[in-house]
């Protein structure tokens, strides 16, 4: 057939695309299929390749000739196709058929084309042909086929789908049809379609899909939706050993589905389909389900109900998913203050009534089938009022407009009734307005205004008394009864868990009315003004923390943090916290309970800095999602310690020593959050390393002074720089000379030194291995190696001068911060640990000034403590000698830099908390430094360096001195804080007692001992190779090297 | 016709990566993409042989359905396998992969195999996205990672198959409970003799995986 297109080209189908696509040739096709309209073994290859090419070439035309569609219509060329289709020529012709008509449909782009195709109603033929549905391919192309044609539907093209005179839309009622299919992706995709189809702004085909479908489609799918429900119910309560997880978190996943697509339909915002839709999920499903199984459970007989827990876990999935107000406020409303008990006797009034009322308020199965229903309902006129005896008559629209608002006048005389004279005339009031902004939300604007306007009258003590007096009232009410027993379980936080969901997903609801949960004191985040909250609550919610920090607590993570954010939605206002001091003090008891319980695993664990340092990063990065949350099957389990479930971890109870202790660290974490976050205290404490504070690449560093080791860094993948490796405090870096500023560096690369890996290399003895890890940031990626490079020296012993600075830089790197968690847990804080000359007390030192930044702004104030001692020369000195040399020459009276040293923890608030370690730098005194100190600060050395001093600062030069000296006076006062001033003990025992706890004994193995007398040749080396290290003729400042007999 | 397993996967990516296009190269070889024509599909299947067994791959487009949470949402849950296509041409299409794989991690099961895809790989002259960033991109969040071209067919075949069979690894290793339908895999029927064809013709299909590979 391609034959005869030949090309120039070289002939071969594919290249000839010219002659392909032409009117011609599909001339020469239509001949074809006139000359073969039987199929047969023989022809069915041929018919089908040529159905294909006619495909090819009309999407071809639609881009580039409109002719060939011209010529298309003009021979009824889709008859051919409907031809084929009706002999029965088996699966292969079929799929092929439904595949080309699939990709014609998709890929046509012009609306007139599209109106070409559709033109004479053979695509409708298509739809309707009763297909082998029994074929799961068939099935996923027809199904397919119809959802490609419902996305081409808009106002235009709908009419070539929907017939107003005959009520036929195939296209809907045919994929409706298959809306229970056990396939998965058919059931979504009948979804898309009515979805679509819902989207399409015809009134008269919407008016066709209320009238005729709507009550047989809603009430089917509703029933389809409950019967998920209860058998998900079942999954639950004859669960053993948490064997039915797996089929659990399917059922689960389904309800979520269905949720989420009764969502879609409501927010497509059809007024009359949403009516329709309401009435059903709430008479039909939420209210005789869900609802009425709060009750007691022994109550209610026959009819179908859920468990507790199970009722919870889905009410709160509706809350947080569904947010169409006229749904959501008539349940809470219901939930919120109907008399449950009653709820039941209620139900078998309506029963009876079903007769004159058809809204029954019950979970029953359609009578019919949808297809049944479809089929009566298509031979109905278009005009005849529908009777029959189980469905709720739709046909007429005062009935519709009726249904809810009845509802709602239940409920609002429910609500009276329960609430009683006690709470007087505004109770009823409310409830009035209420019912009416259910029946007409137009005024609901309205209706908001002039509450606002009856609240302002009210002065606040007659609110607060109102509050009091809705206190006592609310121990009437069913469900916060049932709230407040839920939060009193001692044993386990099962129900509680589910509870505060609910409470959270209903205060979150952005449908629901805030007068609603006001009344229960349950405030909208939003809130503007709060002047009381619910003490009841907040009484069970403390208690939930309190329980949560004891050493054998029952409270999962996730209940914890949930409290914690429904008390702060409780008690902080925009203006501040209306916490009483009372429940403040429970409050922070609970916090200091948690910080017991912390300090009862520091150092218990040998990576306790790392976990510490990843659970605050995994909390942080990983906020509570309550709607996640609320989709994991896994909590409508009882809860469980063992992680072998595979739940979570905030989800289950902790298994072992090191998950008491991931689990102890996080409720510190969160108590602490949530008490300075009650106190208006802002956080300065963590996280320990703060991204802001740490040099990156890029930066330009004053090197005067500081140690450098020359090296070649070679990467993996061959790559080899010159690089100068220069040791700080938490970081490593690379930096090579800037080219602007003698004796200052551009750092090229940095990296944490604790999370570094040094290893010799086997047989070069001037080599090391050197890997640096990112922590990973989420629980899907691994830990990234963010430096892997092999370092060569110039000799062996700058080699190991290097490998024993990185060590013991990674060994001091990570004791620093262990203090800094001691600090917070208000240990007593460790003896400061002079290792190689990191000691903070060495900060004073002027001539062991480290890096200056010369892009002072984003640094702030940089941190001289740190750094001041890190290039402490080792080059010169190596080993714990130098540790010993700063203590002696750490003199307060050299301390001209130290302002910054010392400096305002919460003025700057960027680098000083890093290294002062203590909680008590947090209430230092900020007066010392202002932020805007800061650039001085740095620059302060200066003096030491006055041509430097011209090149990065020229204006400033004058009043640099006088600035250090009047600052001097300060610098030694906030010096004398605690926290910042080390108890100095002899350096040995720090070195020997405390390396096991951070480096491998591997890795100090291989550091070969240090000689005393090698070293002090070292220190002798020609000026030839301290070319390498950067010293500026600091050399007599530098601490003379001490023996080993000295320490 | 017989397989062994089904395995459904979804496309997922940016408007105008060349998702459907990528589908119908797959699925159906006889549109050719030579022709200066952007044909694609929304669905398609197809036979393919892993270890000796016949696996049959049904692949859903979720395009033109964003809109509608509840849609994108299942069919996440429904799938196997994913394939997270970008345009290597266009870089927004790239910086989007985060959230598409946000979404996915959120809504599939822990098991469900991405391919992250740099599609337009013939467009080498309008490159704006590095294959190493791509690379990157995929170690860093587990993914694997291959550039192809659906105009020139460069890899399309190996990009599906690749993931059916990391998919099937998975099976191997009884990480997927292949009997819940819900996770994206069906055994197959029982076996029985058929001597249909599918939408490919499945010699063609052989062939033309050993003339694509190795042209990108």
């Amino acid at each position: 057939m391609f034959g005869r297109s030949r090309s120039w080209v070289g002939g071969g189908h594919g290249k000839s695309s010219r002659n392909i696509h032409s009117l011609d040739h599909l001339k020469y096709l239509y001949h074809v299929l006139t000359k073969n309209t039987t199929v047969t073994e023989q022809n069915r290859n041929l018919l089908v390749e040529t159905i294909r090419s006619i495909t090819e070439i009309l999407i071809w035309g639609d881009q580039n000739d409109s002719s060939v569609f011209d010529f298309f219509l003009e021979k009824n060329m889709f008859v051919f196709f409907l031809n084929i289709l009706r002999q029965k020529s088996g699966r292969y012709v079929c799929v092929q058929l439904l595949q080309t008509l699939n990709i014609l449909f998709e890929n046509i782009s012009h609306e007139t084309s599209l109106y070409y195709l559709l033109s004479n109603n053979y695509v409708n033929s298509i739809i309707v042909h009763k297909f082998d549905f029994s074929d799961e391919e068939i099935m996923a192309y027809y199904i397919s086929f119809l959802k490609t044609l419902s996305l081409k539907l808009n106002n235009h093209t709908v009419h070539f789908f929907y017939n107003e005179h005959t009520n036929d839309f195939a296209l809907y009622t045919e994929a409706i049809k298959f809306f229970n299919h056990p396939e998965s992706m058919v059931r979504i995709a009948v979804r898309t379609i009515t979805l679509n189809v819902y989207k399409v702004d015809n009134q008269a085909m919407l008016h066709y899909i209320r009238d005729k479908t709507a009550v047989p489609y809603f009430s089917n799918l509703v029933w389809f939706i409950g019967s998920h429900v209860i058998e998900l119910d079942n999954c639950v309560q004859t669960d053993e050993e948490h064997r039915n997880r797996g089929k659990l978190s399917d059922l689960v996943a389904e309800h979520l589905d269905h949720l989420h697509y009764l969502n879609d339909i409501l927010i497509i915002n059809c007024e009359f389909l949403n009516d329709v839709l309401t009435d059903h999920l709430l008479n039909r499903l939420f209210l005789p389900l869900y609802v009425y199984s709060l009750e007691n459970q022994d109550k209610g007989g026959e009819r179908p109900k859920i468990s507790l827990p199970v009722s919870l876990y889905l009410l709160s999935q509706v809350f947080l998913i569904i947010h169409h107000a006229p749904l959501v406020n008539s349940l809470a409303e219901v939930i919120l203050n109907g008399d449950l008990s009653e709820m039941y006797a209620k139900t078998e009034q309506d029963v009876q009534r079903s007769c004159a009322k058809p809204s029954i308020r019950c979970f029953i199965k359609p009578t019919e089938t949808l297809e049944r229903s479809l089929e009566m309902n298509k031979h109905k006129g278009k005009r005849r009022v529908q009777k029959r005896p189980n469905y709720k008559n739709v046909g007429e629209e005062e009935d519709e407009e009726k249904g809810p608002a009845e509802d709602a006048q239940e409920d609002a005389e429910k609500a009276k009734g329960t609430e009683g004279g006690s709470k007087g005339i505004k109770t009823s009031g409310e409830s009035e307005e209420i019912e009416m902004v259910i029946m007409e939300r137009s005024k609901l604007p309205e209706l908001a205004a002039s509450t606002s306007v009856q609240e302002q009258n009210t002065t606040d003590e007659e609110k607060s008394a109102a509050a009091t007096g809705l206190e006592s009232v609310q121990w009437n009410r069913p469900f916060l009864d049932m709230v407040y027993h839920a939060l009193d379980s001692p044993d386990d936080d099962y129900h509680a868990l589910f509870v505060l969901c609910l409470l959270y997903a209903m205060s979150h609801n952005k449908g629901m009315d805030p007068e609603k949960l006001e009344r229960i004191q349950l405030p909208v985040p939003s809130a503007v003004e709060k002047t009381t909250y619910n003490h009841l609550l907040t009484e069970r919610l403390i208690r939930i923390m309190n329980n949560a920090a004891q050493p054998d607590g029952k409270i999962r993570l996730a209940t914890l943090e949930l409290s914690c954010l429904l008390l702060k939605q409780q008690v902080v206002t925009s203006t501040g916290c209306i916490i009483k001091d009372v429940h403040l003090a429970c409050l922070e008891g609970a916090r200091e309970e948690s910080v017991h319980l912390v300090r009862h695993f520091y150092k218990g664990e040998e990576i306790f800095l790392d976990m510490f340092e990843d659970e605050f990063r995994s909390m942080t990065m990983k906020p509570m999602n309550v709607e996640y949350l609320m989709m994991d099957a896994s909590i409508l389990l009882p809860p469980t310690g063992t992680p072998l479930t595979g739940i979570d971890f905030v989800k289950r109870l902790p298994c072992g020593d090191v998950e008491k202790t991931r689990r102890a660290i996080r409720v510190f974490f969160m108590l602490r959050s949530l008490s300075l976050q009650l106190r208006g205290e802002p956080e300065t404490q963590l996280p320990l390393t703060r991204e802001e504070d740490l040099i990156k690449a890029d930066d330009v560093l004053d090197l005067n002074n500081s140690d450098l080791i020359a090296c070649t860094v070679i990467t993996k993948d061959g790559g080899m720089v010159q690089r100068f490796l220069a040791v700080d405090i938490y970081q490593m870096s690379l930096v090579e000379p800037d080219v602007s500023r003698l004796g200052w560096g551009v750092v090229k690369f940095a990296g944490l030194l604790q999370d570094m890996q040094v290893t010799g290399v086997e047989d070069d003895s001037r080599a090391l291995n050197i890997t640096i890890h990112k922590p990973a940031s989420s629980p899907h990626s691994k830990p990234f190696p963010i430096l892997q490079a092999t370092f060569l020296f110039p000799d062996h012993i700058r080699c190991i001068i290097a490998k024993q600075r990185l060590a013991k830089g990674r060994i001091q790197a990570r004791r620093m911060k262990m203090q800094r968690i001691a600090a917070l847990l208000d240990l007593p804080i460790q003896p400061a640990t002079e290792v190689l000359g990191f000691g903070l007390g060495s900060s004073s030192s002027t001539q062991h000034l480290p890096f200056r930044f010369y892009d002072q702004c984003r640094r702030g104030s940089s941190d001289p403590t740190v750094q001041r001692s890190v290039f402490a020369s080792v080059d010169k000195v190596p080993g714990f000698a130098v540790a010993q040399c700063i203590n002696q020459h750490s003199s307060p009276s050299l301390s001209s830099p130290s302002p910054s040293a010392s400096g305002s923890p919460s003025g700057s608030g960027s680098t000083s908390h890093c290294d002062s370690g203590g909680t008590s730098s947090s209430s230092t005194p900020s007066a010392a430094q202002s932020p805007s100190d800061d650039p001085m600060t740095a620059e302060e050395p200066q003096p030491n360096l006055p041509d430097q001093l011209v090149i990065v600062n020229e204006t400033e030069a004058d009043t640099r001195p006088s600035k250090s000296l009047a600052r001097s006076g300060d610098v030694e006062t906030v010096n004398l804080s605690p926290s910042l001033i080390p108890t100095q003990q002899p350096t040995i025992s720090l070195l020997c007692e405390d390396t096991a706890d951070t480096l491998s004994v591997e890795s100090l193995t291989l550091v070969p001992p240090v000689d005393p007398h090698s070293l002090r040749t070292l220190t002798g080396i020609p000026p030839t190779h301290t070319v390498d290290t950067v010293t500026l003729g600091e050399e007599a400042a530098l601490p003379e090297p001490v023996g080993p007999s000295e320490r | 016709m017989t397989y062994a397993y089904l395995f459904k996967y979804i496309i997922i990516g940016d408007t105008g990566v060349g998702k459907s296009c990528l589908l119908l190269q797959f699925t159906d070889k006889r549109f050719q993409p030579v022709h200066d024509l952007t044909i694609g599909v929304e669905f398609g299947a197809r036979m393919v042989n892993i270890d000796g067994k016949q696996i049959k791959l049904q692949i859903w487009d979720t395009a033109g359905q964003e809109s509608f949470r509840s849609i994108t949402r299942s069919y996440y849950r429904g799938a196997a396998g994913a394939l997270l296509v970008y345009d290597i041409t266009r870089r927004e299409t790239f910086n989007h992969l985060t959230s598409w794989l946000e979404d996915a991690r959120q809504h599939s099961s822990s098991n469900m195999v991405i391919m992250l895809i740099g599609n337009k790989s013939d467009l080498e002259s309008r490159r704006d996205v590095k294959r190493e960033e791509g690379e990157a991109f995929a170690r860093e969040h587990g993914l694997i990672f291959m550039e192809t071209s659906a105009k020139t067919a460069c890899n399309v075949e190996e990009a599906f198959i690749n993931t059916a069979k990391e998919i099937y690894r998975k099976i191997q290793q009884g990480l997927f409970d292949v009997h819940n339908e819900a996770n994206g895999i069906k055994i197959g029927p029982q076996q029985c003799i058929s001597t249909s064809v599918g939408p490919s013709a499945s010699q063609r299909n052989s062939r033309d995986v050993g003339s694509n590979s190795g042209c990108c």
